[in-house]
């Protein structure tokens, strides 16, 4: 199942104000790491339905958003509750490594 | 293991141009194929902005090459799976691959063509701060670095164009190079463009010791191998260029002999030394890693495999399934008295009014099939009755003990 993908404002609206759990993945289209990841998001995205929010930033549509997390790369899989950061996990991270910090978040 | 989800005649394992190319000239051979692709279809050269020496195209786009070679292999009815290999058994005669997913999938013949991956220096800071200011693609990463200090590691040709891109957004680029001042590993107009530069700086004899910083980068320690001195350098970014390793762990277990650096050994058909299964690109033993040639890999090794499947079928209709006995003659083209034996036992048949079919192999080309059998020297005849062993025959004798044996 695809992602939905977030402009700044959008951004604003789910993650800081509605405070969805959520993950929101930085990526670009050139970036072949981040087309690997991105799969593995999509895949595990029916099992949390209701549960847990997958979104993606493209970084090249709106840059005010990696600047304003100071990114350093992509691809960047970056987690808030109740509209906190909750931390991120970089570079070509695989299912079980997402799913350790969904449950993360979901606990904390 | 699960059950299979879908046999083919061959599957490819990556979707760069050298699997590709193999499913252009599998699919065009009417095979059933399927290529298995764990990322997006194109591999690494996904990550090329530019080139320049792919014959017929003046100047393209790593990426765009890569749609056209997709939409290539799809119009001759390929199919495509995204997911990855994990396990393989090529001990049969079907091959069998499990995936990420938890499919299997079975063919009669295999191309792995699963390319290369960045290697890691494995020095302290570089794993934890991926992603953190620590990155290996500029066209992924370099904007990244706006106005900032980057530190670039290696001088091959992907070092010194990628740093001189990485100039373009950041402040300053430092290569690290290995070698004395002034050699850098990069062709030569690359070379020359760089030390113009003025955005470029490099540091010789030296390498890279440790990447610092808490949560991002923070600076780098070089070390210079000529007098052993430590230097900090602070900096906001690093990117490794320091060679590629072949993406070929999946096959520790599978059988195929890979050489002590990763890579694959083939001969010209690009055959393993596994039946039916082949290697080609960046993942086999080979000179030239580029596109051009990964493409004629690919396309050898797809034509290898469908005579491997085609002599495969026909050996199964003329042996296993004949009616008739049959007398599997082994014989060496090169060795005049098997080629002799060959004409005695056929006058031998014809006098027993054509008892048995006589199929004919070559021990020198036919490896498979003589390991198959246990044949060691040619002449050897194993008499078959719809596959199954009956006899051996003494081919050391004379016409009338030779005719008492297959009476």
């Amino acid at each position: 199942m695809s992602l939905e993908k977030l402009n700044a404002d959008q951004f604003e609206k789910i993650i800081y104000n509605n405070g969805e759990p959520s993950l929101v993945i930085f990526s670009r289209k050139s970036c072949h790491v981040c087309q690997g990841v991105i799969p593995v998001l999509e895949d595990l995205k029916p099992n949390y339905e209701g549960k847990f929010g997958f979104y993606y930033v493209d970084v090249e549509d709106d840059k005010t958003l990696f600047q304003s997390f100071s990114l350093k790369g992509v691809p960047q899989i970056l987690f808030f509750n109740e509209g906190e950061y909750q931390g991120k996990l970089a570079g070509a991270v695989d299912e079980e490594k997402v799913e350790d910090k969904i449950a993360d978040v979901l606990e904390g | 293991m699960g059950d299979i989800t879908s046999t083919y005649d061959l599957i490819i394992v990556g979707g760069g141009p050298a699997g590709l190319t193999a499913a252009i000239y599998g699919g065009r051979a009417k095979l059933k194929t399927l290529v298995i692709n764990k990322g997006t279809v194109g591999g690494l050269v996904n990550t090329t902005r530019e080139i320049v020496n792919y014959p017929g195209y003046g100047q393209i786009s790593g990426e765009d090459l890569m749609k056209d070679f997709k939409k290539h292999a799809e119009s001759f009815g390929t199919d495509f799976l995204r997911d990855e290999v994990v396990r393989t058994d090529f001990s049969q005669e079907d091959k069998v691959i499990t995936t990420k997913k938890g499919k299997v999938y079975s063919s009669k013949a295999v191309i792995i063509a699963c390319g290369s991956e960045p290697r890691l220096l494995n020095i302290p800071g570089e794993k934890r701060l991926q992603g953190s200011g620590v990155a290996y693609c500029a066209t992924c990463d370099a904007e990244f670095f706006e106005g900032e200090d980057v530190v670039v590691v290696g001088s091959g040709d992907q070092a010194i164009e990628e740093g001189m891109y990485i100039t373009k957004f950041a402040r300053k680029v430092t290569v690290i190079v290995l070698h004395d001042e002034g050699i850098l590993d990069c062709n030569k107009v690359s070379a020359e463009r760089a030390f113009q530069n003025p955005k470029m700086d490099f540091i010789w004899n030296s390498t890279l010791e440790e990447v610092q910083g808490q949560d991002n980068v923070e600076g780098v320690k070089i070390k210079n191998l000529k007098t052993g001195a430590s230097t900090e350098l602070a900096c906001q970014g690093v990117f490794f260029f320091v060679g590629m390793v072949p993406s070929t762990h999946f096959l520790q277990e599978s059988g195929i002999e890979i050489d002590k650096r990763g890579y694959i050994p083939v001969n010209e058909l690009m055959e393993t030394n596994l039946e039916g299964v082949y290697a080609v690109g960046d993942n086999r033993v080979k000179y030239l890693r580029q596109v051009v040639s990964a493409a004629g890999d690919g396309a050898t090794a797809a034509v290898a495999a469908e005579r491997y499947i085609e002599e495969m079928k026909a050996f199964n209709s003329n042996v296993l399934e004949s009616d008739k006995q049959v007398l599997l003659l082994f014989f060496n083209a090169q060795d005049n008295s098997s080629l002799e034996f060959g004409t005695l036992l056929e006058e031998v048949n014809q006098e027993l009014q054509e008892r048995y079919k006589i199929v004919k192999v070559d021990l020198t080309t036919k490896k498979n099939l003589a390991q198959k059998y246990g044949i060691e020297k040619a002449p050897s005849v194993v008499v078959l009755d719809k596959g199954q062993e009956v006899k051996r025959l003494d081919c050391l004798t004379t016409i009338e003990n030779l005719k008492s044996q297959l009476c």
